[in-house]
């Protein structure tokens, strides 16, 4: 019920000094889950990176989803939807790669405890 | 949380934290701040629970009040351009723009600390600038319309006049003399209609 990454679908980056999309190969802390949503944890595959990041094309990575096109349903029935779809490179602690974040966050990863992702994030 | 948060002058969902007011002090724990927003399309109210909020991604949000609006602006129209918004109806001057009971209603992001007797004259304030302002409205419409009311009476009597026959019967308009021009009687003689009979069949 609800989609939003479906496995094996590309997500652009907005960290910095990071690639510009990413397929998404599985999600960390769900087995056999086929869609994730805002605040989800995955493994992903670099597909496209751009020049002159230490990250290079079919490094694997995870990463956590901050926007998606998919509405986000909250639980005060309010539904949020994105742009695109979004994902900051993190490492195993959960803590950005990079160093600045572009473009809105929702505020849903202020409650799952992301909150080096949160303070970085301009909007 | 503790927080002080009073009404900002024109949201009237006040009855979350009229619950939680003891005594003098205000708890607000963990409480969202409901607020009715304006759908980006059509600029009706949304009210908490409806619509859908679509946030781009230089962080502008456009809410909107249903599927419809959603719809719409995903099509790219121009609220100014589609007829039945609300914006259409300011800019083309169908509805009353400017009056001074809009100003109560402009969007305050200051907090007030809640005082009980601001809150209940803000609602009693709210309910007659409602009022007044909906009648400004209904008022404005009503002389705009006029012109074309006094035109269209117009148009009507003449259409009237001229197609009289059809209102009245014409065995009604002989029988009333003064519903007709005077009647000017033609003798024929006897002799000319009886050879006309044949003819006639």
């Amino acid at each position: 019920m609800g989609c939003a990454i479906v496995v094996h679908v590309y997500g652009g980056t907005p960290t910095e000094a990071t690639p510009q999309e990413l397929i998404c190969i599985r999600v960390i802390g769900a087995s056999n889950c086929r869609y994730t949503y805002i605040g989800d944890v995955i493994i992903a595959v670099i597909k496209e990176a751009v020049p002159n990041i230490p990250l290079e094309i079919s490094e694997m990575i995870r990463a956590i989803i901050v926007r998606t096109r998919k509405e986000l349903k909250h639980d005060n029935r309010m539904i949020i939807q994105h742009d695109d779809n979004a994902t900051v490179i993190i490492d195993q602690e959960g803590n950005p790669k990079g160093t600045r974040i572009f473009g809105a966050n929702a505020p849903k990863l202020r409650q799952l405890n992301f909150t080096k992702i949160v303070s970085l994030a301009l909007e | 949380m503790l927080k002080s948060v009073g009404p900002n002058f024109y949201t009237p969902f006040l009855s979350l934290f009229d619950q939680l007011v003891l005594g003098n002090c205000v708890l607000l724990v963990n409480l969202r701040r409901m607020r009715l927003e304006k759908c980006w399309f059509c600029s009706s109210t949304v009210y908490p629970g409806h619509g859908i909020k679509f946030v781009r991604n230089d962080a502008k949000i456009f809410r909107f009040c249903r599927s419809k609006c959603h719809k719409n602006f995903k099509m790219k129209r121009n609220p100014c351009k589609v007829k039945w918004t609300k914006a259409y109806r300011r800019l083309h001057g169908k509805d009353m723009t400017q009056d001074s009971t809009f100003e109560f209603e402009r969007k305050r992001n200051r907090p007030e600390r809640y005082d009980r007797n601001l809150a209940e004259n803000t609602l009693k304030a709210i309910k007659k600038i409602d009022k007044i302002r909906s009648d400004r409205a209904s008022d404005h419409i009503k002389n705009r319309l006029k012109t074309g009311k006094v035109q269209r009476q117009k148009e009507a009597r003449k259409q009237l006049e001229l197609g009289i026959h059809l209102v009245k019967a014409s065995l009604a308009l002989a029988q009333d003399s003064s519903l007709c021009l005077p009647k000017i009687k033609v003798n024929v003689s006897q002799a000319q209609t009886e050879e006309n009979q044949p003819m006639e069949e």
